[in-house]
């Protein structure tokens, strides 16, 4: 009965338009009126949302928002995306190549998709139409990638869902992040790159061009297990020697490369110098949490500081501009903040009910596979995250779905938490409500019609790359194992 | 706009910088004493988790005065301008009885209850009275914007 209560209201206030925060508050406090006397039940929420926000992981979101607001204000979009064109400019399909890295690292630094699919696609539309790339195609890409710098740390949904979770290691879910974000990134890049040979040279030029990649990846992998190979059975200082070796053999190569083409590589020192300050910035964040320097949230506050210098020494923004830039990131803040504390009560609620168990009791009763069972949560969270933005998908799901996967097959919290953000990510480039979508879109003045086709191919291995991530848990695993000991 | 509401609006949008401005400094000031001073400051956590709630809940009255916060729009959006108004007039409503029963009620008796009982936090020894006051205060703020939202509905019609 209080499970009816809670999720048809729910749904009924979602439905007619009142914001998530109070649709979650009121479904909640009805749900409790089923059980509790009035007053007792409106003081337990009011207590809730309060010691709710009371949390000094928490405080990493409005810190991180602000970080990459101070850093937006600047260049810092057109210095990323002449890095990563000195990268990967020159390859088939080089420019949508530039517009995903720029993408990941835009991303990863203002730890924003919308900001993302904006900074980076008002620059790079334009240039990929002079360069003649199809203005639908270009925004497809654009979309998709803008999503990945959500699971590549620094991210404040991973920040929620840690919350959300009771307490999975923030540390974790960061490093965790790295291999699902590259490898959604790097699946765009393929279909974008092969959509594009396609279109120039055919389907036999595309079968060329995917042999090449097939070979240099498999050469890769040959090395990377080779090396392995050398580091498990050969001597330490054999390991050494090869990786000094390797080192050297880059080393004069890159010397070579830039003799024979010394205004190239000027060029392209440059550009690196320019974009330096800001990727420091990750690897302050990053580097600092994972050594042990500092907690998440006082590596999101050095963030700030370090953003805040490194504006006034480029003279991008004045102090002046600061009161307008934190105003802005705390009403980003506030909408999640309210989201947080109007869920906690609601949290609170569903346990005090049960409803998590009969959920998965529910679940398990269709079927007890666990192959199966991960299926049918994929499914709704990609159904719920048309609708839903992922703040508060995360919120609500995180509590119903993390007992099953946990206690039932065994999975770890850290794993299912990119599960699910990169599901969640889908959501965001899709209609009816992808907010990522109809910011690519009209960055770009196109309508959503124009984009979808485009769009249609990535979307796959979009959930191509999820579904390997959430049967294969070394790919979210591995990272965090290694680092963390 | 009338004046008073300019005027809360300024004093929100100042206080809440502040606050933002303060809570960074804190955490700052938590690294810095750590390290370079080689001795934790014991009051920055604390004061952290305060200001965030007040930076959280009156930051969540300010958007909802400037309708900012997340919804699906979609079937308002669908719908014909009478509906429109219609459902309009129902979520402010909704949304002001949340703001009225949880925040300024439920926030009140919360509130009194921790004068009358004399809580204190561990560290700073502040009666948690005066961190729980963002949420009455925070609901009359909302509820203050809603009901200029619904007579802004009846003037526009």
């Amino acid at each position: 009965m209080e499970v009816l209560v809670l999720v048809i209201s729910f749904v009924l206030l979602l439905v007619i338009g009142v914001p998530i925060a109070f649709s979650i508050g009121i479904a909640g406090i009805l749900t409790m009126l089923m059980s509790i006397d009035a007053m007792p039940a409106f003081t337990t929420y009011a207590h809730r949302m309060a010691t709710g926000l009371d949390s000094f992981a928490l405080l990493a979101i409005p810190f991180f928002v602000l970080a990459g607001g101070i850093m937006n204000s600047g260049g810092i979009a057109m210095r990323l995306i002449n890095f990563a064109r000195v990268l990967v400019g020159k390859l088939p399909a080089g420019l949508a190549f530039v517009n995903v890295i720029a993408n990941m690292l835009f991303g990863a630094i203002s730890g924003s998709a919308a900001a993302a699919t904006s900074a980076i696609g008002s620059i790079m539309g334009p240039e990929m139409k002079k360069e003649g790339y199809d203005e639908n195609f270009s925004a497809a890409v654009n979309i998709t990638s803008a999503t990945t710098g959500l699971t590549i740390p620094p991210s404040n949904i991973l920040i929620i869902f840690s919350l959300a979770s009771g307490g999975a290691s923030i540390t974790a879910l960061f490093l965790a992040g790295y291999v699902p974000g590259i490898l959604t990134g790097m699946g765009i890049m393929l279909v974008a790159m092969s959509m594009m040979v396609i279109k120039n040279k055919g389907t036999k030029g595309l079968a060329k061009v995917l042999g090449k990649v097939l070979l240099a990846s498999v050469l890769l992998l040959g090395a990377g297990i080779g090396i392995k190979a050398v580091h498990d059975q050969a001597s330490a200082s054999t390991f050494k020697g090869l990786i000094y070796g390797l080192l050297g053999l880059f080393l004069v190569y890159s010397v070579y490369k830039s003799a024979t083409n010394w205004s190239f590589f000027k060029f392209a020192f440059r550009k690196f110098l320019d974009a330096f300050p800001s990727l420091l910035m990750l690897v302050i964040v990053i580097g600092g949490i994972v050594a042990g320097f500092f907690t998440a949230t006082e590596a999101s506050a050095v963030a700030v500081l370090y953003a805040l210098i490194l504006a006034l020494i480029y003279k991008e923004i004045t102090l002046r501009d600061m009161p307008a830039i934190i105003l802005r990131s705390v009403r980003t803040t506030c909408i999640v903040l309210l989201l947080v504390a109007t869920s906690i009560g609601m949290s609170w609620i569903m346990s005090y009910e049960n409803i998590p168990q009969n959920v998965s009791a529910g679940l398990l009763s269709l079927s007890d596979n666990p192959v199966v069972i991960l299926l049918m949560i994929n499914f709704i969270l990609l159904f719920v995250g048309i609708f839903m933005d992922m703040t508060p998908a995360v919120l609500i799901f995180t509590p119903i779905f993390l007992p099953i996967v946990s206690s039932q097959l065994g999975m770890d919290p850290i794993h299912f938490g990119i599960v699910m953000v990169l599901n969640l990510c889908v959501g965001l480039c899709t209609p009816p409500v992808g907010s990522v979508l109809f910011i690519g879109c009209s960055v770009a003045n196109l309508k959503i019609e124009q984009v979808i086709k485009p769009l249609l191919p990535m979307f796959i291995v979009m959930i191509v790359v999820l579904m390997l991530v959430t049967y294969i848990p070394s790919l979210s695993l591995w990272l965090p194992g290694v680092l963390m000991k | 706009m009338t004046k008073f509401e300019k005027r809360l609006n300024r004093v929100l949008e100042v206080f809440l910088v502040i606050l933002m401005s303060v809570l960074v400094v804190d955490v700052l000031w938590q690294v810095f004493s750590r390290y370079l001073l080689s001795s934790p400051s014991s009051f920055t956590d604390e004061l952290a988790g305060f200001l965030l709630i007040w930076v959280g809940v009156l930051g969540a009255a300010y958007v909802a005065g400037r309708k900012e916060h997340l919804a699906i729009d979609i079937l308002v959006q669908r719908s014909p301008p009478a509906r429109q108004q219609k459902l309009q007039f129902i979520i402010h409503v909704l949304i002001l009885m949340f703001a009225l029963f949880v925040m300024v009620i439920g926030g009140a008796v919360l509130v009194y209850t921790r004068f009358i009982l004399q809580v204190k936090s561990a560290a700073l020894q502040l009666p948690l009275g005066y961190v729980y006051v963002v949420l009455p205060l925070s609901g009359l703020i909302i509820i203050y914007y809603e009901i200029l939202h619904i007579l802004h509905l009846n003037k526009s019609n």
